[in-house]
């Protein structure tokens, strides 16, 4: 029978190792190459076990009983379970109130589903720039692109960050709109006691296999703090005959990862913590900012680059990262760029078709414009100077491999002078001159 | 479908730890792929999770969108909702003989063995087949013999212009595929898994084993 258990155990750390040479010059590598998969959900005989119990119940009411769980640990009002995040964000919108035409107000850094959501409502999504320490949407971009036509403000929870909340709240409340949560990186992010999910009027999730809440494959769930929010929501896909149902088997595997989440969650909090105290020492790299009062849910891990500290300011700071990321990636850390441009910039949004003939942007032409990736500064400006760990801060075996990733950047951070040879070397390019991508 | 089958099915995905639909391990989603196509007698498939997106995927796949317009008879009332959501005019009158933009069939425990003799009969150039009656939650298919309608309905379903199983390595070589809005409809593997078994069952003769339930 297949399985994912692993074959071999990854070795203890080793201080020498952090001195020896770079695995991209020949060196030995931090984590050898048949050692780098990571395992997770780790699925368990309690999960197999729930699947079979479920497949004995009326599949309306795994599903049910799977959403009101999950609603009640995220302290919302109302909630709708779906077949994916895109389609629970579709859900919040429409429950929030937006109208075919509206204007809804979306970070320039996200997954692309955030906006292609906003399509899928017959909306308009106005992009703007985002916070440089929190990468979340800034409320002042945000308070400046507000028209007559704007219907809602919608926050992605970047990373596991939740975006600042009390002044898009205030912003909202201001202008009588919708404040509508992208939370699908953010299971148990909280600000205060408030979970990620339950502070707008309305919030879409993802709980696909890659988020730190995964169900047994595709899954969303979309939340609603008043009841009205969610009759408008079900009854439009009723109404409209649209299939956005979450299937009873990803719902039962659900139920059992939910059991575990707030063990994962104190996993990841561990395994941030000690990485980002490593990180700090080094002073090439940086932690991610965390603001007061917030909790973090690191379904990723973005790391800032900073090569004035290493004696690297000549260099342009984009060339440092490509070479930074190439010298990681071959002492075995999957670290990634996680996009390379603004979201509006990508091909739907630079060709407009929407669901044909340039609907919705036809119904609100004066909403729609061409966008350059300068026009959102710091959006690309972060690009140019970050790397992430997608997903290789979750699993609670992966101590050790965190410990490894940490003696990674420490070798890294070692050799300026192997980063200015890479430059010197290399054919560099800023990340959105290349093509476009998402992960 | 019987119980203890199922069972086996969802204990041997699980036990494989892939149950994220751009695994690229994943086999699943391939396998139920390659059986749809061999028992419809069409030479590609599309898995989408529900069959309003089966429906959406078999018009963007021959480009039809908002404020086309297809000849389409015997239309159920959801069907006409969801069209009229998307923005595309039905028209049921002329001649008797039309192709239709698609033909669907809905599958159950019932009819899971008539699949063939049923695609057979069908002559639009998407077929769309609902597995939801199948009991596993809301899945279906889009079978095509033309490549470019398949192309186009995957597009309707990742995000971008890529391939999300290939998202990290794949530059743009279909410039022409321009992606519009794009929703996620991806099938879950282990919906796909036990789909497959259930198909695979249809056509065996059952095995006759413990006492009866």
């Amino acid at each position: 029978m297949i399985t994912d258990f692993p074959k071999n155990p990854l070795p203890l750390p080793d201080p020498a190792e952090v001195s020896a040479e770079l695995a991209a010059f020949g060196g030995g590598q931090i984590i050898p190459k048949d050692l780098r998969r990571t395992v997770f959900p780790v699925i368990t005989k309690e999960d197999v076990f729930t699947l079979l119990l479920a497949q004995r119940q009326a599949p309306e009411k795994v599903v049910a009983d799977f959403a009101d769980a999950y609603r009640a640990y995220v302290g919302a009002g109302w909630a709708l379970p779906t077949a994916s995040g895109t389609s629970s964000l579709h859900l919040a919108l429409v429950g929030a109130g937006v109208q075919p035409g509206d204007e809804v107000i979306v970070p320039a850094f996200t997954f692309i589903a955030t906006a292609q959501a906003v399509v899928a409502a017959h909306a308009v999504p106005v992009f703007v720039d985002i916070d440089p320490r929190t990468y979340c949407m800034d409320p002042a971009a945000a308070a400046a692109a507000i028209t007559g036509r704007t219907r809602a403000i919608m926050p992605v929870h970047v990373h596991g960050l939740p975006a600042d909340v009390p002044a898009l709240r205030a912003l909202a409340d201001r202008h009588g709109i919708a404040l509508v949560e992208d939370a699908s990186h953010a299971h148990s992010a909280r600000i205060g006691d408030q979970v990620a999910g339950s502070f707008g009027d309305a919030a879409g999730q993802s709980l696909m296999a890659d988020k730190n809440f995964p169900l047994g494959g595709e899954g969303g769930i979309a939340f609603f703090r008043e009841e009205s929010a969610y009759r408008r929501a079900a009854d439009y896909v009723r109404r409209h005959g649209i299939d956005y149902e979450m299937s009873w088997i990803a719902a039962a595997f659900g139920s059992g990862q939910l059991a575990r989440l707030p063990y994962y969650d104190a996993v990841r909090a561990r395994n941030a913590r000690v990485l980002g105290e490593a990180l700090d020492e080094t002073g090439l790299f940086s932690a991610p900012h965390v603001p007061e009062g917030h909790v973090h849910a690191y379904n990723m891990y973005r790391i800032g680059l900073h090569p004035e500290r290493a004696g690297l300011e000549d260099l342009p700071v984009w060339a440092v990262k490509e070479a930074v990321h190439e010298l990681l990636v071959a002492e075995g850390v999957p670290a990634r760029e996680w996009q390379n441009t603004p979201i509006p910039c990508h091909l739907p949004f630079r060709h407009r078709d929407g669901f044909g003939g340039g609907y919705p942007f036809s119904l609100n032409p004066g909403a729609v414009r061409d966008h350059r990736p300068q026009d959102f500064p710091v959006t690309a400006g972060m690009l140019e100077s970050t790397l992430v760990l997608c997903r290789e801060l979750r699993a609670p075996v992966e101590y050790e491999r965190l410990l490894r990733y940490a003696d990674a950047f420490r070798k890294v951070a070692r050799r300026p002078d192997a980063i200015r040879k890479l430059v010197a070397d290399g054919d560099y390019r800023r990340p959105y001159e290349k093509a476009a991508r998402l992960g | 479908m019987e119980l203890f089958d199922t069972a086996t099915v969802l204990t041997r995905v699980l036990t494989t730890g892939v149950v994220m639909s751009i695994e690229k391990n994943d086999r699943e989603l391939p396998g139920l792929e390659r059986l749809l196509t061999k028992r419809t007698g069409r030479a590609r498939a599309v898995l989408v999770n529900s069959r309003s997106a089966a429906v959406h995927s078999a018009l963007a796949g021959q480009g039809i969108g908002h404020g086309d317009e297809i000849r389409q008879r015997g239309l159920g009332e959801k069907d006409r909702a969801f069209l009229a959501w998307l923005g595309v005019t039905v028209r049921e009158d002329g001649p008797e003989d039309a192709t239709p933009a698609f033909d669907h069939i809905a599958l159950d425990a019932g009819n899971l063995h008539r699949l063939g003799e049923l695609a057979a009969e069908a002559t639009a150039p998407a077929l769309v087949v609902d597995l939801t009656g199948l009991g596993f939650g809301p899945a279906a298919a889009v079978l095509t013999d033309d490549p470019a309608l398949q192309a186009r309905a995957e597009r309707l379903k990742i995000f971008g212009a890529y391939d999300l199983r290939t998202m990290w390595t794949q530059q743009e070589d279909a410039a022409d595929l321009v992606p519009g809005v794009q929703f996620n409809y991806r099938l879950s593997p282990l919906v796909a898994a036990c789909a497959r078994m259930a198909l695979g069952q249809a056509t065996r003769t059952p095995a006759s084993s413990g006492a009866a339930s």
